[in-house]
């Protein structure tokens, strides 16, 4: 089989952010000190020759990039400052472009302008809608406050919109994922052409999946378990508000003020404080640039950050305005705190950083599939 | 040759310049005499306008103009127009200034002259005005006893002229006296290098200074003035006999410099069997007396009366020399800064400098491969009790090659590594070894062959660095690519050997502070130009040899030890310390001018 070089490629991954591309003299030293490196599944160095070659096909139909978790060991050892971790991280956002089919992706990491001007345009397009689209069916800004003193958000954005709202763009989100999902099964199983996986092996190892998606325990594996765990708290508050928030809004949205100790308000308590804690972890250590995982920060890795943040201040904002019974106060919040979220959940799950969520644990999956693949049998 | 074109020769002497050191006449006869100077002008009638000028060259068709004089370059611009506006080319205005070539006074004419005829003939010349200082001191001081230095001192000393040979330790022969073998003849390192070491110490030119350390040097090129600090040996060197009693009796122990710590020594010693001076010396440091005021074993031990003086004190003298050769060597790489190597933590994880003593037939082990042990009081050495390795790995480039540590190649580190290979081939037939590569720098004489003969031993050598090595159950763990096959390799092995770089030694920056040598990138000395003057300084009388001025294998270490050696010897034949081009003699002028008239 001829292999295609393509060198213009590496000035490709430059706009996402590999660096010096011709440092590496590949002594494998990245490699050898790797934890999750195993046979079979070798990198960084093996990426950083296809990526210095510009073996275009080989690169986007890896799965290895998926199964570094970024601990920074390769570029602390790396003798030629060839940086293999962030490597690894550019190759992610490439292949994220590369799995997605409508090309916003790739416009979204190489162009601020695309980026913002999305965002801008989705944020003026929710603060219209509550602006006129909602009053027009008779929903009003009211300042009466509930029996309780509690404001009645409910009077405003009523659950029963909000959540048709939120299913629609859960669908709209959970469609171009799965897409992108089976492009990337497409070229990690099916495009070496050379070997075949059975159903059955597809049903097995299915578990693994949510097994790793749920503890993320390669994660772990990596030096750094520290990091595992603020991480793990990002995750589980986040994945608490986005069920909370699209499948029980009924249940979550409610103006009457409950005890403390309610279910509602402890898991919503939690929820912030696990994505609050994840949040600054990530942001202080970017700014303090100590671990090696965050000193170099691509543009799309602060947006994210600062759109999470912001969303969840806004989100704290409703909660307490609400219950001290701040008419106003809780409307724009609410406002701000939805033309924040919408565009962000539209950019970053298909398209940018956070479709990792999906990536990280079906990379798993896949190379489990790919350790009990078989030759193909030969059509010729 | 081609003979230069007809030219014009004006004499620059304006009233307000500098005088002229000698007569004009002189000059002017002298200029004359050669036979393309078509026209000799001088200051009074100087053609001070462009027009004039032009007139003169078409008149006399001048293809060249010399400017002889003082202050002469104020008036270069001037000439090179007129050149120009007459058609000719205006590059061949060419300046013969006094001032600038250091001719001052009337005894140097005949540098004048010389200057004059390169200028008017055309004959390519490189002179540089920098003063030329008499030199006053035949003497050489050579600093650092290793094979450079060595190789050195023994060029000047068999031209009849003194040297005197500085060296730290107890013992010239420097790291080539630990080597068991040398790459890639596989000569035995110490049937070469013993002989030049006795020879150094039976010279009767050479004054060997070991146990010392230069503590300052003073004075000008060509007259050095240098205070030597000679440690206290604490061992007559005349008298002693180098019997060994003392060392039998003497109670306390410490670890050998000579064998990097891996055996252990008495306080009063000898670096080791073959060493140069062949005399016992006593390690203050060690030495329970001098610690406790009590002991004296050695003393009473003695046979020969009052050689043992243990209240001896350190002296200083002050030497005069005209020349200094510094050959300082290096520092291996501290294998313990890479700490996922486990060096200094797991006994079988050995330095290339510890290996090498190992192999060496004089070594702890009388030559044969041993693993390493404890001894009872936890030092780790090399005894012959403990079992043979099988499975032997090495690893290149520690801390060589390497932002981290070095980021230079150490150039030897290759070679060596694949003469372990074979020597332990040649010790342990059964043994399986593994050579952990970059890149085979193979790039002397007989390397590459050196090489090819290597990889037809049946020696695993594979691409790739390893990065961690672990301990379980007294084996040890190496992970670590194999680029080549695209694989993982996990290996088990008894013994690691890390192939440390090469390291400037401690004494680099100061002793540059106290010559004012600069030290280039890496810390090493910097030597004039890396093409053309490897082995001078910016520093007059001061030369370079050996591995200081960059890591370099045995041959180029010796072949620069001579090359510097001839430096020198040039110096103090000729009387300077110049290192610039000296002016070719008048007779040679003549002959030359004499070839064209043909």
């Amino acid at each position: 089989m001829s292999v295609r070089l393509q060198p213009e490629l590496r000035n490709q991954l430059i706009q996402f952010g590999i660096g010096d591309w011709n440092a590496c003299y590949h002594c494998g030293t990245c490699t050898a000190i790797c934890p999750l490196s195993e046979k079979g599944f070798l990198f960084p160095r093996n990426k950083i020759r296809l990526m210095q070659m510009g073996v275009k096909d080989e690169l986007e139909t890896s799965v290895e990039p998926w199964l570094c978790y970024y601990c920074g060991d390769c570029t602390k050892s790396c003798p030629r400052d060839a940086n293999p971790g962030e490597l690894m991280m550019s190759l992610r956002r490439y292949l994220t472009s590369k799995y997605d089919w409508t090309g916003l992706s790739r416009k979204f990491y190489t162009s601020g302008v695309w980026e913002l001007g999305f965002i801008l345009v989705f944020a003026a397009l929710v603060v219209i809608a509550f602006l006129f689209l909602l009053p027009a069916y008779g929903f009003k800004f009211t300042t009466e406050l509930t029996a309780q003193g509690g404001v009645q958000v409910n009077a405003f954005a009523p659950w029963e919109y909000i959540e048709i709202f939120d299913w629609s763009m859960a669908a709209v989100v959970a469609l171009l994922l799965i897409s992108n999902i089976l492009r990337m099964y497409y070229k990690i199983i099916w495009k070496d052409g050379k070997t075949t996986v059975s159903i059955w092996t597809h049903i097995r190892e299915f578990w693994l999946l949510i097994y790793n998606f749920v503890v993320q325990p390669r994660f772990s594996k990596c030096e750094d378990k520290n990091y595992w765990l603020s991480h793990w708290f990002l995750m589980s508050g986040y994945t608490i508000m986005f069920i909370v928030i699209v499948v029980y809004l009924e249940w979550f949205q409610t103006d009457e003020i409950l005890p403390f100790w309610h279910p509602q308000r402890t898991l919503g308590y939690y929820a912030t404080f696990g994505l609050l804690f994840g949040l600054f972890v990530a942001i202080i250590g970017r700014i303090r640039k100590k671990r090696i995982k965050f000193q170099f920060s691509h543009v799309s890795d602060w947006l994210f950050l600062i759109m999470l943040t912001l969303t969840v201040i806004t989100g704290i904002l409703i909660h307490i305005f609400r219950i001290n019974g701040m008419a106003w106060a809780t409307y724009i919040s609410y406002i701000a705190h939805m033309a924040i979220l919408v565009p962000m959940i539209l950019i970053e799950v298909p398209f940018s950083k956070w479709s990792h969520l999906a990536y990280r644990p079906f990379a798993v999956y896949f190379q489990q599939l790919k350790k009990h693949a078989v030759p193909r049998k030969s059509n010729q | 040759m081609k003979k230069a074109g007809s030219t014009g020769v004006f004499i620059y002497n304006p009233p307000i310049a500098i005088p002229y050191p000698f007569d004009i006449t002189e000059i002017t006869c002298y200029l004359s005499s050669f036979p393309n100077v078509v026209r000799i002008w001088q200051y009074p009638d100087f053609p001070w306008s462009e027009k004039n000028l032009v007139k003169m060259i078409t008149e006399h068709q001048l293809e060249r103009l010399v400017i002889v004089g003082v202050l002469c370059g104020t008036v270069k611009t001037l000439f090179s127009k007129a050149m120009t506006l007459a058609g000719k080319n205006p590059r061949h205005v060419y300046l013969a200034s006094f001032d600038e070539y250091g001719i001052e006074l009337t005894k140097d004419l005949d540098r004048a002259k010389s200057l004059l005829a390169h200028m008017i003939t055309d004959i390519p010349m490189e002179v540089n005005p920098a003063g030329i200082q008499p030199i006053t001191q035949p003497a050489t001081l050579v600093i650092g006893g290793g094979i450079a230095g060595i190789q050195a001192a023994l060029e000047i000393a068999y031209s009849n002229n003194t040297v005197y040979l500085v060296e730290k330790s107890g013992t010239i022969g420097g790291k080539m006296a630990t080597f068991d073998k040398t790459f890639p003849t596989l000569d035995c390192a110490a049937c070469i290098l013993t002989p030049k070491m006795v020879e150094v110490n039976q010279h009767p030119f050479i004054n060997l200074m070991s146990y010392a350390e230069v503590q300052d040097i003073n004075g000008s090129p060509g007259n050095y003035t240098v205070k030597i600090l000679k440690k206290a040996r604490k061992v007559n060197v005349q008298t002693c006999i180098g019997c060994g009693t003392c060392a039998e009796k003497c109670p306390a122990q410490e670890p050998s410099e000579f064998d990097f710590g891996t055996t252990m020594r008495k306080a009063i010693y000898i670096p080791f069997p073959q060493a140069v001076p062949n005399k016992y010396m006593i390690d203050a440091a060690s030495c329970i007396y001098i610690k406790n005021g009590k002991c004296r074993a050695c003393v009473k031990a003695c046979p020969v009366p009052d050689c043992i003086n243990l209240d001896e004190q350190d002296a200083t003298v002050d030497i005069n020399v005209g020349n200094i050769i510094v050959a300082t060597g290096y520092k291996p790489f501290n294998a313990s800064r890479m700490a996922e190597f486990g060096y200094g933590k797991f006994p079988n994880v050995l330095t290339s400098l510890e290996f090498e003593r190992l192999l060496n037939a004089s070594g702890p082990t009388g030559g044969n491969i041993h693993l390493r042990s404890q001894d009872k009081k936890g030092n780790w050495i090399f005894t012959a009790d403990t079992p043979k390795p099988h499975r032997i790995a090495i690893i290149h480039c520690v801390g060589s090659r390497d932002k981290n540590y070095n980021k230079y190649c150490s150039r030897v580190c290759c070679m060596y590594s694949l003469k372990f290979s074979h020597l332990v081939m040649e010790k342990l037939s059964d043994a399986e070894i593994f050579e952990y590569f970059i890149d085979m720098r193979s790039f002397g004489k007989g390397y590459e062959e050196f090489y090819e003969r290597i990889k037809s031993e049946e020696v695993e050598i594979i691409r790739g660095k390893t990065a961690k090595i672990e301990e379980k159950d007294g084996k040890l763990f190496i992970r670590g690519e194999d680029i080549l096959k695209n694989d993982l390799i996990e290996n088990v092995v008894d013994m690691v050997i890390l192939s440390v770089g090469l390291e400037p030694s401690e004494d680099t920056a100061k002793l540059s502070a106290m010559m004012g040598i600069p030290i280039s990138e890496g810390g090493w000395f910097n030597e004039l130009s890396y093409d053309i003057e490897p082995t001078a300084t910016i520093r007059g009388g001061i030369h370079l040899a050996g591995t200081c001025q960059g890591p370099k294998d045995i041959p180029d270490s010796v072949a620069q030890g001579s090359a510097a050696a001839a430096k020198v010897i040039r110096s103090i034949l000729k009387g300077t310390v110049s290192q610039e081009h000296d002016f070719i003699p008048q007779e040679k002028i003549k002959s030359y001018l004499a070839e064209i008239e043909k």
